[in-house]
């Protein structure tokens, strides 16, 4: 079985994505109309098959796998499938599988590019448990961030039907509105506070020399990130009858997280030595 | 042996012949004590509704003759003395057990899929199962009927939703607010299908119900009925900074809540959602109050157009829903001839002994 490496397992897992975004669509299609456990097993399935590419590549280097881009991308993508398999097992939330599908399948599919993943150079210098922690708070915070977004994107949809008197608003078995709210802004929380210990132990791992901290663009666009999640959360609860616009917020920033991750880690000295 | 069926149903009459052969339900074990006894049936089963009423009986006679029997068995027991045509329907194997499968799943009931049905079905069949007056068909076709009821609501769509503005109204509430427990809600107006919202709304847990109207009497009566409070007509605006979901019906020409009204009002209860339901014509509620954040405003149009759509839903499951019982029927009567599992041994085969009902008192 030496020839199945970790690509392998991974590569079965946005497969299986790939078939959980076929059934998302019949999902939608039907308006969400009887409480869905297949979307949820098929997630599972991949779940397990993605867990156990990570740990394969884990244990071949004694560290938490977040070295390449490739590596942070199947972290993150992992670290929202645990936040769904987690937030799913409550009622009528097994939906938010269907909205997160898609992206697990676009982003898993574009992890899969070999340049990604070039191949392994000798031990990275900074290495152990700092550096695990660092980047695997992170990642989780990215997935909860991730997982926010999805249900903010239900919330959205749920709302415009309501507002709009469509039949599918009733039809669906979707949770009600102010539960997608409170889910999507806990999550959020979640996320910024891992992002804080994340960071926070970032700050603390050992610089190396020549290597400019805080003028690093990952650095200042990780910054940049906690900040747009704190002032979400900040003017959540200054203003809470505007949640259409935090919703909103929340989306659109992790599309700017998932569109910009890449390359701030590739201009990083700090992340892409 | 075979289980047969007599009944008229609101398929076949109108309510003034459905009601003269009710059975009352203290009645019921009575008659199907005198059924047994008279060698009409086996085994019997009364169903009275403000529907139906049916007479399920398995019995050794041939069915022209049982439907005579019993055709006779309810006029007599009623002191019916008019003629009776198509009203009274009469079903044998397969029909029958079909028949039943329907009533059971809601299919053959004047709401399409409606559940209650079931349960009255349920408390029919365990009068007779109490009082002895059921056998090995009769229970194994009802637990079949009861099994196929829950099967059908589970795999089909055929119960889902609601088809009164009442229930729909509910749906709404329960589609915006994590949870009605504790929600206030104001009826403006005390009409009837509001009465029957406000009644809906506080069965799934809503906390209080305030009412206003401009005959302040008739505020009062209903409040008190609803166990909430009156509120003078005029005084309404106040209350909206507490309250989650209003439902108004007022007879007034004009709107009563618009835009510029109900913004300051919004900001008051800190914009929390709110559920606007008026279901007057002409309409209380100016429609551009919901382009204000947090606000959904339905009309009665809004709401029946649900009511529509589940309906459409409904009709769309029948198809699937009489396979399924197709299949079911099928399965019940193949049971039957492989095992021969309904054999009873009661010497009721013989011919009905002469009936002598006692008088119309059932």
């Amino acid at each position: 079985m030496s020839w199945f490496t970790d690509r392998h397992f991974f590569l079965l897992a946005v497969a299986v994505y790939g078939v959980s975004t076929v059934y998302s669509v019949f999902l939608w299609r039907k308006g969400f109309r009887k409480d869905d456990h297949i979307n949820y097993l098929l997630l599972l399935v991949a779940f397990t098959l993605h867990t156990v590419a990570m740990f394969q590549r884990g244990f071949s280097f004694n560290q938490c796998p977040v070295n390449n881009l490739y590596e942070a991308t199947t972290f993150l993508l992992w670290a929202l499938v645990a936040a769904y398999l987690a937030v799913g097992l409550l009622p009528r939330l097994k939906f938010l599988g269907a909205f997160a599908s898609p992206v697990l399948f676009a982003v898993g599919v574009f992890a899969l590019m070999p340049s990604l993943d070039p191949p392994r150079g000798p031990q990275p210098e900074f290495s152990g448990a700092l550096t695990s922690l660092h980047a695997a708070t992170i990642m989780l915070a990215y997935g909860a961030f991730g997982l926010g977004a999805v249900a903010a994107g239900m919330f959205l949809t749920q709302q415009h039907d309501l507002k709009f008197h469509k039949l599918r608003a009733v039809l669906s078995l979707m949770p009600p509105i102010q539960r997608l709210e409170t889910i999507t802004s806990r999550l959020v929380f979640v996320g910024l506070v891992l992002f804080t210990i994340g960071l926070d132990a970032g700050g603390r791992l050992p610089r190396p020399e020549y290597t400019a901290y805080w003028t690093d663009p990952k650095v200042v666009w990780s910054i940049f990130m906690w900040l747009v999640y704190l002032a979400l959360l900040m003017v959540r609860r200054i203003f809470p009858q505007s949640n259409r616009r935090f919703a909103w917020g929340v989306v659109v920033a992790f599309i700017f997280l998932l569109l910009t991750f890449w390359g701030t880690n590739l201009l990083s000295t700090l992340h892409h030595p | 042996m075979n289980v047969v069926v007599i009944g008229l149903s609101h398929h076949s009459s109108p309510v003034e012949l459905r009601e003269r052969f009710a059975f009352a339900e203290a009645k019921i074990p009575e008659a199907l004590k005198l059924l047994r006894e008279s060698g009409i049936a086996a085994e019997a089963v009364i169903l009275s509704t403000c529907n139906r009423v049916e007479i399920y009986a398995a019995t050794a006679l041939e069915p022209v003759r049982a439907f005579a029997e019993l055709k006779k068995f309810l006029v007599t027991v009623h002191a019916y003395d008019m003629a009776l045509g198509d009203e009274l329907y009469t079903l044998v194997e397969p029909q029958s057990l079909h028949h039943l499968f329907k009533v059971a799943c809601g299919m053959d009931s004047m709401v399409l899929g409606e559940t209650e049905i079931l349960g009255q079905l349920k408390k029919a069949y365990d009068l007779a199962l109490q009082h002895q007056h059921t056998g090995a068909r009769l229970n194994k076709a009802f637990q079949r009927a009861f099994n196929v009821a829950k099967h059908i609501r589970t795999e089909t769509n055929i119960q889902r939703g609601s088809v009164s503005v009442a229930s729909v109204a509910v749906e709404l509430a329960e589609k915006i607010f994590s949870s009605l427990t504790n929600r206030e809600v104001l009826v403006i107006g005390a009409g009837e299908t509001s009465e029957k919202t406000a009644r809906a709304l506080l069965s799934r847990g809503a906390r209080s119900i305030i009412v206003v109207n401009r005959s302040h009497d008739r505020a009062m009566a209903l409040a008190n009925e609803l166990g909430g409070r009156a509120v003078p007509f005029d005084d309404w605006g106040a209350e909206f900074e507490k309250i989650d979901i209003a439902i108004s019906s007022t007879s007034a020409p004009h709107h009563i809540l618009d835009r510029a009204r109900l913004e300051p009002l919004m900001k008051a209860r800190q914009q929390r959602p709110l559920l606007l339901i008026d279901i007057a014509v002409p309409r209380d509620i100016d429609p551009e109050v919901n382009f204000l954040e947090n606000v959904y405003l339905y009309n009665i149009d809004d709401l029946q157009a649900i009511a529509d759509g589940y309906l459409k839903q409904r009709k769309e499951e029948i198809a699937r829903c009489e396979q399924i019982i197709a299949e079911k029927v099928k399965g019940l009567l193949q049971s039957k001839h492989e095992n021969r599992g309904w054999k009873i041994e009661d010497g009721t085969s013989g011919s009905p002994s002469s009936i002598l009902y006692p008088p119309p008192s059932l």
